[in-house]
Formats: C-alpha cells, sequence, structure tokens
C-alpha cells in the first residue's frame, strides 16, 4: 500500500517581500513585527505574499497494489 | 544659560509605513488616567494612576495615488495597529528617542475634506495601546 507522507500540510508560512519604498527596499523580506496589521499593508499594496516553497512530491512509482481477486 | 534649540521635524509611521512626507503636524500624548481616591477628611482631591490611554493626533495630507495616505489607512480604521514618532530622521538615540505606541485603535478616518483651492488634509487620531519608548 503506497502511503502519502503529509507531513508539511498545514505548516506553510507566509513570507512577504516589500512592494513599496514607503516600507523599505523593494523586494527584501518584511517581517512584521508585533502589532503590525499585515491585511492592511497586503490591501495598500505595501507588501506581497509568497507561499514558501513547497517540496517536491516525489516521483510516482506505478505500484499497484489493488489486487482484484 | 544653555538652551537647545529643536526644529521640529519628526519622522512618523503608521502600521510600518514611513509617512513622514504626508503629515505636516503631530502630538504623541501619554495619558494615564486619573482615578479619584478622595477620601472624606482630605481637603483636596488626590488621584492614583489608572489605565493607560494615549493618543497620537496627525495631520496629514491626503492623497488616494497608490501607497499613500489613503492606501495607507483605509483598512487601518476600526482595527488596531503600531505607530512610531522619532523627533527627527536622524540615528535614534538618547537625544532622538523613538517613541512606539503597539496595539493602538484608529476610530475614524475623515475620506475626503475638500475645500476649494486647498489641499485635502485629515486628522486622525490614534488611541490607546502600549507606550514604549527606546533610545537604540
Amino acid at each position: 500500500m503506497l502511503r502519502l507522507d503529509n507531513k508539511s500540510a498545514g505548516t506553510d508560512r507566509m513570507i512577504y517581500t516589500i512592494a513599496s519604498t514607503k516600507l523599505g527596499i523593494i523586494g527584501d523580506p518584511y517581517v512584521p513585527a508585533d502589532g503590525i496589521n499585515v491585511a492592511a499593508l497586503l490591501s495598500g499594496g505595501f507588501i506581497v505574499e509568497q507561499s514558501t516553497p513547497k517540496p517536491k512530491k516525489p516521483a510516482k512509482t506505478n505500484t499497484e497494489t489493488n489486487e482484484e481477486i | 544659560m544653555a538652551t537647545s534649540t529643536y526644529l521640529s521635524n519628526p519622522v512618523v509611521t503608521v502600521n510600518s509605513v514611513d509617512l513622514t512626507d504626508q503629515t505636516s503636524a503631530s502630538t504623541l500624548t501619554r495619558v494615564i488616567e486619573a482615578l479619584e481616591s478622595t477620601s472624606f477628611g482630605k481637603t483636596a482631591r488626590v488621584y492614583v494612576g489608572g489605565l493607560e490611554n494615549s493618543t497620537l493626533t496627525l495631520t496629514m495630507y491626503n492623497s488616494f495615488a497608490a501607497t499613500e495616505t489613503y492606501a495607507t489607512l483605509a483598512a487601518l480604521v476600526g482595527t488596531s495597529t503600531t505607530v512610531t514618532i522619532k523627533p527627527t530622521s536622524a540615528a535614534t538615540s538618547a537625544t532622538n528617542p523613538i517613541s512606539t505606541l503597539t496595539g493602538c485603535y484608529l476610530e475614524t478616518l475623515p475620506i475626503v475634506n475638500a475645500a476649494l483651492g486647498a489641499l485635502d488634509t485629515i486628522d486622525i487620531t490614534f488611541t490607546g495601546g502600549v507606550y514604549s519608548v527606546a533610545t537604540s
């Protein structure tokens, strides 16, 4: 039986990139400090979010385990 | 007699966004509410400190351009954020301390304050939050 390990599910952290010089250098990563309203920064176009790259799925191996009797 | 001349030119950030170039006046007032504790036998009112309720009032030029005043403030109404202010743009130091209100609340935002032949300016007030000051 092929079992998929899904440990990474739900642990993706959002990373943000600065998109306005009002906030810093464009392209630099942005780490929100305590009390910062990230949703407001996103909606105002000051930062953009990028999800961390998910680990590559393992190559699919064709291991048929459903044996019909 | 020694005097200190100080040309007001503060640096203001709202929710991390530097809005210094859109701000023309700012007043940070630290407030700790007074709770009256006068009792019988006293001849004058006396108070003890209650909850902190500091305020930062800013006069800003309204701008609907990308990543300017409106874009910064529109989504903050009715929410809490962090604001900072320091006396000058020089590095933070003991003579140029940065004050922060963390978790202060923006209750109202004037959207348009228009008058013929005048720039659109708005006054906003952040209330509450935890006050702190840093010198480095």
